[in-house]
């Protein structure tokens, strides 16, 4: 009951019934915040989502361990279980972990031929099938568009939908037609979903998750979520 | 004369295994005169590390028993406990830690921080062990002590700070630079034990003053002295010694020092932080239990004249007879003197004393606190406490994991049969994880330990050491069973026999109980089974759970729940409800979806990333789960949690697969349902088994 409790409670699952691509599984999205924000946590909210649907998901990770990783998913969860009258978490924990695996690499070892690699070791095996990959931590203010596409190339030949990170910064204000921002203005052609996270301060400091882009037509561009400032738990719908 | 205790060091070495901790201890002892040649672990001279003194340690290279010795360093004593790495052997890391006030981890400047660096660290701080970080075997090719300290506070949460740094790495390193005296130190002569001090070379003193400064950051949390007098730049060498020392203490900085002991430079190092920075006895609080004043918790005093409380946390039975490893907490301990074991209540003669060093030792007439001596033939259990006699106190005893694994074996004569008997005594009053019983359907001897080369080793002892040839049969799986929903019994139990008769009903349900192994509910009202036949019911529920209707495993996490009943007055008794209850059990378990558990391993192969396809392939096919994959560079360290009853053979076939480059370490996680496959698979295995017993 709690796996039912958490899709239905789960404020995402609402909004990502849409986004995280129940029936779109080719989407390419991403995820950009000033850092802090809560990226990773809307990723992995993303995956979580996807997971107890009965999805597979791979997460990479680039310049993080293991554990720091899978304490995102345990912290998230039980925040949100924490909710729920049915309490078993630890079979929840387990069901998830059936559904993920983590892959992490260094800054300097990642590249997507060394991904792809990886990626048919598992699906070739048939070990892992993941129908949704998220990669935290790519440094889009030093990669080229060509590296870009070749990642939309991978998510396109595997069919899966891929989920990024990408970090903005204060000084730089240029931005797309769409209002994605730097470093990923130029890019965000590429991208089927663009999600901006951004912190106001009314008070007491609210965080917005913005919908900038959204080409399956989904959801409409301009559709909002307030999350918690504390869990990065989304809070509710805002608009 | 009365001892300085605050020149006493009590510290423990441990981390992963091959990461070095013999080889150090091996230079410590060397540079403190307590040995005058340097052997190596697994030497061309064939001798081996003087603190691998059995033969099984010498010829595998590994350490399995925990070995205690002391030693001098600039005026203080300092007692060392090297640990094994292997995780099988565990509790020796475990009964080290409980009696250690400090420790060393040891961490490869290659490897980092592996899957039993986070155990032995988990350990330490299960204890509340302040540890200083050596980070090893600089001079091998990819040394990085910059990411081993990132990991260090990645992974194991660990404020790590640099107290030093290499000059030069891999080939060339040539020693270390001192941040606090912001000198180099270059270590010569044949086997390092030559100091020079010398100013930093010219490249070396912006990155040095950087990493200072970042030192300096760090410890001024501890001491506002050293933060104003930062501030003012004029700290000095004692301020900052003080401030790490604090830091150390409180367990919210972990100095960290650089070196490679096979090469002999930066052991001198460690050894100054020893004394510099890890506690003496008095640093830290240690608690008793008064076992006369409702268990209270009474802090003991370092103070030789306070009564005498001491724990002995370690047996081992060799040459010189039955040895029992003693840390004294309080109060001193003299030759002839009267003590008593708060467990037992009995009184014992002191007789022998002697300070251990390896497998050699040296009589003392008295031990006080803080000392690690071993006692002569006096019986007891690892874990007991000794006191005077004028108190009753009882320290907590030490986390024991529950054995995992278990081998039937057999002896292959009558003449083996005595001897097996004699060591499998010894063993399992030596170490708390192996266990051994017969069988009685079988009549096979069944040991268990925490894995296969637990095992392994204690029977290649028992050849050895006690002329005990034994058959091995296949190793065998700890499983479980449990239930999975609640289901009512109501139960009667009647017989007459002539005489009185015996009668008994139980009524209630049964329910999964993830908390606890067992839980019996009395929810009788009315007195329908009277007060005194309650304690015969849980009896009988408890004694259900040695063996499970469903394959003969031991029933876990249950919670039996009684809310009717009946008696007689005449034909009720202890008996016939102990028999009601356990007929009760029987039929509720058979409507409760009794399930098979199994131990899941957590498992981390470590190993070139050309192989990382196949050993994930080899983990899936073991039914395994991975959990993650960590690649650096060109080396990867898969985690997954593998079935226990898959891992059989492991170490060969990975070896195989990976041309000897990989490794992998494996400890018990949890207790989790065996698929329906494999659990009919072992459920027709057991029956088979017994059915061709039977004929």
């Amino acid at each position: 009951m709690l796996k039912n409790d958490l899709i239905t409670k789960n404020p995402l699952g609402a909004f990502s019934a849409e986004v995280s691509g129940s029936d779109s599984n080719m989407r390419m999205g991403l995820v950009m915040a000033r850092a802090g924000l809560g990226k990773t946590a809307i990723l992995v909210q993303i995956a979580l989502d996807n997971m107890l649907k009965g999805r597979q998901v791979l997460h990479v990770t680039i310049g993080q361990n293991i554990q720091k990783t899978k304490a995102w998913y345990d912290d998230i969860l039980a925040d949100i279980a924490s909710g729920c009258e049915d309490q078993r978490l630890a079979d929840l924990q387990y069901e998830v972990m059936r559904n993920r695996m983590i892959m992490t690499f260094n800054e300097s070892s990642f590249s997507r031929p060394k991904l792809e690699e990886r990626l048919n070791d598992l699906i070739y095996q048939d070990i892992f099938r993941p129908s949704c990959m998220v990669i935290d931590g790519l440094d889009f203010a030093t990669i080229n568009r060509q590296a870009i596409e070749d990642m939309r190339d991978l998510q396109q030949q595997a069919g899966m939908s891929l989920w990024f990170s990408a970090l903005t910064h204060r000084d730089k204000t240029e931005v797309s037609a769409e209002g994605v921002p730097v470093p990923c203005n130029e890019v965000a052609d590429l991208f089927e979903t663009v999600i901006l996270l951004e912190a106001q301060s009314e008070g007491d400091s609210k965080i917005f998750l913005n919908v900038l882009k959204d080409a399956t037509g989904c959801v409409e561009p301009g559709k909002s979520l307030r999350l918690d400032p504390t869990s990065m738990v989304v809070w509710g719908t805002t608009f | 004369m009365k001892k300085d205790l605050e020149k006493v060091r009590n510290i423990g070495i441990s981390a992963h295994i091959d990461s070095g901790k013999t080889t150090l201890t091996e230079r410590v002892l060397f540079y403190t005169d307590k040995i005058h040649a340097i052997h190596e672990v697994r030497g061309k001279d064939g001798v081996g590390a003087t603190m691998d003194s059995m033969e099984l340690e010498k010829e595998r290279g590994i350490t399995i028993q925990s070995a205690a010795t002391y030693c001098t360093w600039k005026g203080h004593d300092i007692n060392i406990i090297d640990t094994p790495g292997h995780v099988d052997f565990t509790i020796e890391v475990e009964r080290a830690l409980r009696v250690l006030d400090g420790a060393v981890l040891i961490l490869c400047s290659v490897g980092g921080v592996q899957s039993q660096s986070i155990t032995v660290n988990r350990q330490m701080t299960r204890y509340k062990v302040p540890r200083i970080v050596f980070i090893n075997k600089c001079d091998r090719t990819g040394a990085n002590p910059q990411r081993v300290a990132d990991q260090v506070c990645d992974k194991l949460k660990l404020n790590a700070v640099f107290m030093q740094l290499p000059i030069g790495l891999e080939a060339n390193l040539e020693g270390v630079i001192d941040l606090v005296t912001m000198k180099a130190i270059y270590f010569e002569g044949d086997n390092g034990e030559i100091i020079r001090e010398a100013e930093i070379p010219a490249a070396l003193v912006a990155k040095a003053e950087e990493k200072r400064e970042l030192m300096l950051d760090a410890a001024s949390m501890f001491s506002d002295e050293l933060m104003e007098a930062v501030l003012e730049g004029t700290p000095t060498e004692k301020m900052i010694m003080d401030a790490v020392r604090t830091g150390t203490l409180s367990l919210e900085l972990a100095p960290v020092f650089i070196g490679s002991a096979y090469k002999n430079k930066g052991v001198q190092a460690m050894l100054d932080a020893v004394v510099r920075y890890l506690p003496a006895p008095a640093d830290i609080e240690n608690i008793a239990l008064d076992i006369n004043n409702n268990e209270e918790e009474v802090i003991l005093q370092s103070n030789p004249d306070a009564p005498l409380v001491c724990l002995a946390f370690k047996l081992e039975d060799g040459r010189y007879g039955q040895l029992t490893y003693i840390r004294t907490y309080q109060g001193t301990m003299r030759k002839g003197d009267t003590i008593v074991n708060s467990r037992t209540g009995k009184k014992v003669k002191v007789g022998r004393l002697a300070r251990m060093h390896s497998n050699e030792m040296e009589d003392i007439d008295v031990a006080g606190p803080g000392d690690i001596v071993a006692l002569f033939g006096v019986d007891c259990a690892s874990g007991d406490t000794f006191t005077s006699p004028e108190i009753d106190m009882s320290m907590s005893s030490m986390h024991v994991p529950a054995p995992v694994i278990s081998l039937a074996i057999k002896p292959i004569d009558n003449k083996a049969q005595g001897n097996m008997s004699k060591a499998l005594n010894r063993f399992t009053k030596e170490d708390p994880t192996f266990k051994t019983f017969v069988d009685h359907e079988t009549g096979d001897t069944i040991i268990s330990g925490m894995g296969e080369l637990h095992l392994e080793v204690y029977i290649e002892r028992m050849k050895r050491e006690y002329a005990a040839e034994v058959h091995v049969g296949a190793p065998q799986v700890a499983y479980r069973e449990t239930i999975t929903k609640m289901a009512e019994f109501n139960y009667t139990h009647k017989k007459q026999t002539g005489g009185s008769g015996q009668f008994g009903r139980v009524g209630g349900y049964l329910e999964p109980c993830e908390e606890k192994e067992y839980e019996f509910v009395d929810k009788i009202v009315g007195g329908v089974i009277p007060r005194e036949f309650i304690s015969s019911c849980d009896k009988g529920f408890s004694a259900s759970l040695a063996k499970g209707a469903l394959a003969g495993f031991p029933v876990t996490n249950v919670r039996c729940v009684i809310n009717d009943g009946a008696a007689h007055s005449v034909d009720s008794s202890d008996i016939a409800f102990q028999l009601a209850a356990k007929g009760a059990f029987k039929e509720g378990y058979g409507k409760a979806g009794a399930v098979l558990m199994e131990p899941i391993m957590k498992v981390a192969v470590e190993g070139p990333t050309e192989f990382q396809g196949s050993v994930m392939g080899s983990l899936n096919q073991r039914r395994g789960m991975i959990i993650g994959t960590l690649e650096e560079n060109e080396y990867t360290v898969i985690e997954a949690e593998v079935p226990l009853a898959e891992m059989f053979g492991y170490s060969t076939d990975l070896r195989s697969m990976t041309q000897g480059k990989a490794e992998f370490t494996m400890e018990f996680a949890a207790y989790r349902q065996v698929p329906k496959s494999v659990s009919e698979e072992v459920i027709a295995a057991v029956k088979k088994k017994a059915d061709e017993e039977k004929k």
